[in-house]
């Protein structure tokens, strides 16, 4: 995020874009309430009517798969109404005159009202508002990031920043909200094919040799590929390309990637897959080999929050007594080491140490200053106790560009990949719900949380597509697409409109998954998620559809190592 | 009873709410979490903070706790098989220079983990898989 979550708050006007807080993340929503309660202007833009809708000055509910038609055409009116922060513009961007004209006379909204259902005054009024509140900040998540078209949106997100002065400040800015808890971290660190940590390019001659000496090794300079396309390097690539193995950490692709079938032939298909983890999951049951680690309050560490904080993790217990598991970087550091390759760390503020020396953009960021204010926003570039890090990015309007200008991206709307067809005419998009996280390894493990909900998931439809269908509230159904297929509960909801229906990823006999297509924006390589074509039908035997529903859960537990015939302990292992 | 309130921080999404643990040291249990006064949380949890901690406990619901390295000992679709340490470290490291060596470094493909690991665990593995492996082949889940 270029801006902090405290500041969310302080904001003018809210423009909260496929982003819905109030399921993913319930503690920024109350940033959103909050900013409403202090006199923020809310504009809503998802295809459902999620919560932050329900308070929203405006909601657009825009057609499935149409962002960058609506983003470019709200350029568009604040363009031709002259609304645009034409000093700004000027002095800290490039390429305005090339977007004019992309714009000008294509995403008039008039031209746009049919591809994004939202009549054209509407889209005018909300053009209108965000350039004039003067204090407009944008959120996003998920909704604009899970298409195959999708770093072109967020490109688009910050044409509408740039062009109207909204970067800089406090309280402005466009703020992808991101989902996962140390999602952030990941990518500080260089869990990246293409950066070393800090976001250091691996392709940049002079970065490559500061890390062969740090390292005492020589670097590959070429930049590797993205989890999302190891199926088709282990599938379709020939053989000198071909992956053979595949170390899988703390993750679960065979739950949570797209086109589960696709996933399942590579993971049986690859020479190698190590499964490092806590708990033993899907893709576990496609492991060669399982190394035990410690989970989250087992060890300490430092996380990313989604808007750059560093912040300490500690450890509060041992593992159990009868386990023998290692910490994550011990684990990977023996291994290493075995390979001719020593790494030997004491403690984690050993590694930290030598991260932030690596990275200028974290240098200040000690755990001494961890430990002392709690928080510190990269960048933080001075270990000087007096640097508390950043809570906003691009102040005074410069960007990290070469030239210090932001700059305008020209780029046309695309279609979705998969459209609706007489087979399969309804959208399916996965979203998330509050009460589980993730493949819900750990929060299905929460007596808790588990009790919220649990097999085999929800399928949010619109009542008039359910009566169409004959199916009433939580009767099993089954959703198909071209790839696959499975089982979930009714969940009827004036929320979303009858043209698309939405599930959750983390069920195993609802698991959405198996339907969802691997087309994979270009540039970040993030499946379409949000979009495809698929069906719902009527099962007329509900009870051997429950029956069914029981027998499978019972099956897959099993499998997972757990003793399903009494409350007694499964075996040790 | 050695009780001790520790702060950590939430892994349950990008919010980064700071908890206020009370852990009970001599029975090695986690007692209450509630939250602590963070700059993003402002002293409020949501249910998976208040409660989301227990899969620590290993209460046998939907999958198990690993507790012990484990190989396929007799390949694939043969059962796993609990090991030491010191043959799971072996295993792997002969495996990997053997499939590099065979094939290049690049068939081998390593990832982070935006979950629970914490940022030294991704750092040292992203410096597993280029100055060991030596490929750039290294990756997270950040796309899901």
């Amino acid at each position: 995020m270029s801006n902090g979550v405290h500041e969310i708050e302080d904001a003018a006007l809210l423009f909260v874009f496929g982003y819905n807080g109030a399921d993913s993340h319930p503690i920024v929503a109350r940033r959103i309430v909050r900013a409403k309660q202090k006199g923020a202007t809310i504009i809503c833009c998802d295809p459902r009517r999620i919560e932050t809708a329900r308070i929203a000055d405006m909601h657009l509910q825009l057609r499935n798969g149409s962002n960058l038609a609506l983003v470019n055409s709200l350029a568009q009116v604040i363009i031709e109404e002259g609304l645009t922060d034409d000093k700004f513009i000027e002095e800290h961007s490039s390429g305005f005159e090339e977007f004019k004209e992309l714009v000008r006379v294509n995403y008039t909204p008039e031209r746009v009202s049919a591809v994004t259902q939202i009549a054209p005054e509407d889209i005018r009024r909300a053009a209108r508002l965000y350039a004039t509140s003067g204090r407009s900040m944008i959120l996003y998540g998920m909704g604009v990031c899970q298409f195959a078209q999708a770093v072109n949106v967020v490109k688009g997100l910050a044409n509408l920043a740039i062009m109207t002065g909204n970067f800089g400040r406090w309280g402005v800015g466009i703020g992808p909200v991101r989902g996962q808890n140390n999602v952030q971290g990941a990518c500080d660190m260089g869990a990246l094919p293409n950066s070393y940590p800090g976001y250091q390019n691996v392709t940049v001659p002079e970065i490559q040799a500061k890390f062969e000496k740090a390292w005492g090794v020589k670097l590959p300079n070429k930049a590797g590929i993205a989890l999302t396309q190891v199926p088709h390097y282990v599938l379709h690539e020939p053989e000198e390309k071909k992956i053979r193995c595949y170390y899988v950490f703390g993750e679960d692709p065979a739950q949570s990637d797209p086109d589960l079938p696709e996933v399942r032939e590579a993971l049986s298909k690859i020479d190698l897959v190590i499964l490092q983890d806590i708990y033993m999951n899907k893709t576990g049951q496609y492991a060669d080999v399982l190394l035990p680690s410690t989970g989250w309050n087992e060890h300490d560490g430092v996380f990313s929050c989604c808007d750059r904080g560093f912040q300490r993790i500690r450890k509060l217990v041992d593992p159990p007594a009868d386990a023998d598991v290692l910490t994550d970087w011990d684990i990977i550091s023996r291994i290493s080491t075995a390979m001719g390759y020593p790494m030997k760390y004491n403690n984690t503020e050993e590694i930290w140490n030598e991260v932030i020396s690596l990275c200028p953009g974290f240098i200040g960021a000690t755990y001494e200053k961890l430990e002392k204010y709690g928080n510190i926003q990269w960048p933080c570039r001075s270990a000087d106790m007096s640097d508390k890090g950043t809570s906003f990015l691009h102040k005074d309007g410069k960007f990290a560009n070469a030239d210090g200008r932001a700059r305008f991206s020209s780029i046309e709307w695309q279609k979705p990949t998969e459209l609706e067809n007489d087979e399969f005419p309804i959208i399916l998009s996965t979203v998330r719900e509050v009460g589980h996280y993730s493949v819900r390894t750990m929060s299905g493990n929460c007596r808790l949380l588990r009790n919220l909900e649990d097999e085999p998931g929800w399928v949010q439809m619109n009542p008039e597509l359910c009566s169409d269908l004959g199916v009433r509230h939580g009767e099993l159904v089954k959703v198909l697409s071209k790839r696959g297929h499975c089982i979930a509960r009714c969940l009827p909801t004036e929320r979303v409109k009858k043209q698309a229906v939405y599930m959750t990823y983390q069920w195993w006999i609802g698991a959405c998954n198996e339907l969802t297509i691997a087309s994979l924006d270009p540039i970040s390589n993030t499946p379409e998620y949000k979009y495809c074509a698929c069906r719902v039908e009527k099962i007329d035997d509900q009870a051997w559809a429950e029956q069914y529903v029981l027998d499978e859960y019972v099956k897959i537990r099993e499998s997972m190592g757990i003793d399903v015939r009494g409350n007694k302990r499964g075996e040790a292992a | 009873m050695a009780v001790k309130d520790i702060v950590s921080t939430c892994a349950y999404c990008g919010a980064g709410c700071q908890i206020k643990f009370t852990v009970d040291q001599d029975r090695n249990k986690i007692l209450e979490a509630v939250p602590a006064p963070g700059r993003t949380n402002d002293g409020t949890l949501c249910l998976k903070g208040h409660y989301g901690w227990d899969y620590i406990n290993d209460p046998q619901i939907l999958t198990r706790r690993l507790k012990r390295p484990m190989i396929r000992k007799n390949g694939k679709g043969s059962p796993l098989e609990p090991v030491s340490w010191d043959e799971a470290v072996g295993y792997v490291s002969g495996r990997l220079m053997d499939i590099k060596a065979k094939w290049g470094p690049d068939s081998i493909m390593c990832t982070g983990s935006a979950r629970g690991p914490g940022n030294e665990a991704n750092y040292v593995m992203q410096k597993f898989a280029r100055a060991a492996v030596g490929t750039n082949n290294v990756d997270h889940c950040a796309r899901i």
